[in-house]
């Protein structure tokens, strides 16, 4: 129960302060210190982050930091990429999507920091 | 159509089990030169319909452990909350400097599980052979 609510207030704030990566904390907390399979991990990872999204959103949008446009623009794209990635998972190996996508981080984390 | 193009590409991110939101909130700001805060309030309605659609597969196949994302989500909200309004009070050249940090841990996270997936497993079923 502790290690629930810590775990829930710190995924929120990240969740709450950089709009995302609250997953990235969940999924591999879930994995490992309550012992979840993968795939129950993930979803359940995914079902806490929406209503920590949902309450953030609202503030953002207090803020005027809502630029709906782009937003509905990028949901269209979303949608189909969302759906292409899991297409795409189950004919490639994960493997080389992991090595791009800590290369992409690491040159993105420079280009922020410096 | 370039924010079209970004989404697209961050939905195949996500669609991989990987942080589409992060390199949502990247293109946007590198590419579209989009505000700090805007880009992380358009990750969250980007998040919300494409979330949906998960939870209720993810529900039909009770992936979902209830009582877990209870306790987490109700906590999960507080954090949020004070998250949000510390995030609105930042400056943006801070806010983007605490997010290239943020990134770097999780390349430093996702390195570290690499090797633990592929590297030290493959090393593991070797071995087992040998055994064998």
């Amino acid at each position: 129960m502790k290690k629930s609510i810590v775990i829930g207030l710190m995924a929120g704030f990240i969740s709450g302060f950089f709009s995302t990566g609250g997953g990235m904390l969940l999924v591999p907390t879930f994995l490992y210190l309550f012992r979840l399979e993968d795939k129950k991990a993930r979803a359940t990872s995914a079902m806490c982050i929406l209503p920590m999204v949902v309450t953030s959103g609202i503030f953002y949008y207090k803020n005027n930091y809502i630029d709906w446009k782009i937003g509905i623009l990028c949901a269209i794209g979303g949608i189909a990429g969302g759906y292409l990635g899991a297409k795409l998972l189950k004919k490639l190996d994960a493997k080389y999507f992991k090595i791009a996508f800590i290369c992409f981080l690491i040159y993105t984390s420079i280009k922020f920091l410096f | 159509m370039k924010e079209v193009l970004i989404g697209l590409i961050a939905g195949i991110v996500s669609g991989t089990g990987m942080g589409g939101g992060t390199v949502l909130i990247l293109l946007l700001t590198v590419l579209s030169g989009i505000e700090q805060h805007v880009a992380q309030a358009t990750n969250l309605i980007f998040f919300i319909p494409t979330s949906i659609v998960a939870i209720i597969t993810n529900w039909k196949y009770k992936l979902i452990d209830k009582k877990l994302a209870l306790i987490i989500s109700i906590f999960g909200t507080i954090g949020a909350i004070i998250g949000a309004v510390i995030s609105s009070k930042t400056n943006v050249e801070n806010l983007k400097k605490y997010f290239g940090l943020f990134l770097a841990i999780i390349a430093i996270w996702e390195i570290y599980s690499y090797f633990k997936l592929y590297i030290f497993k493959e090393k593991r079923e070797n071995n087992n052979i040998k055994d064998k």
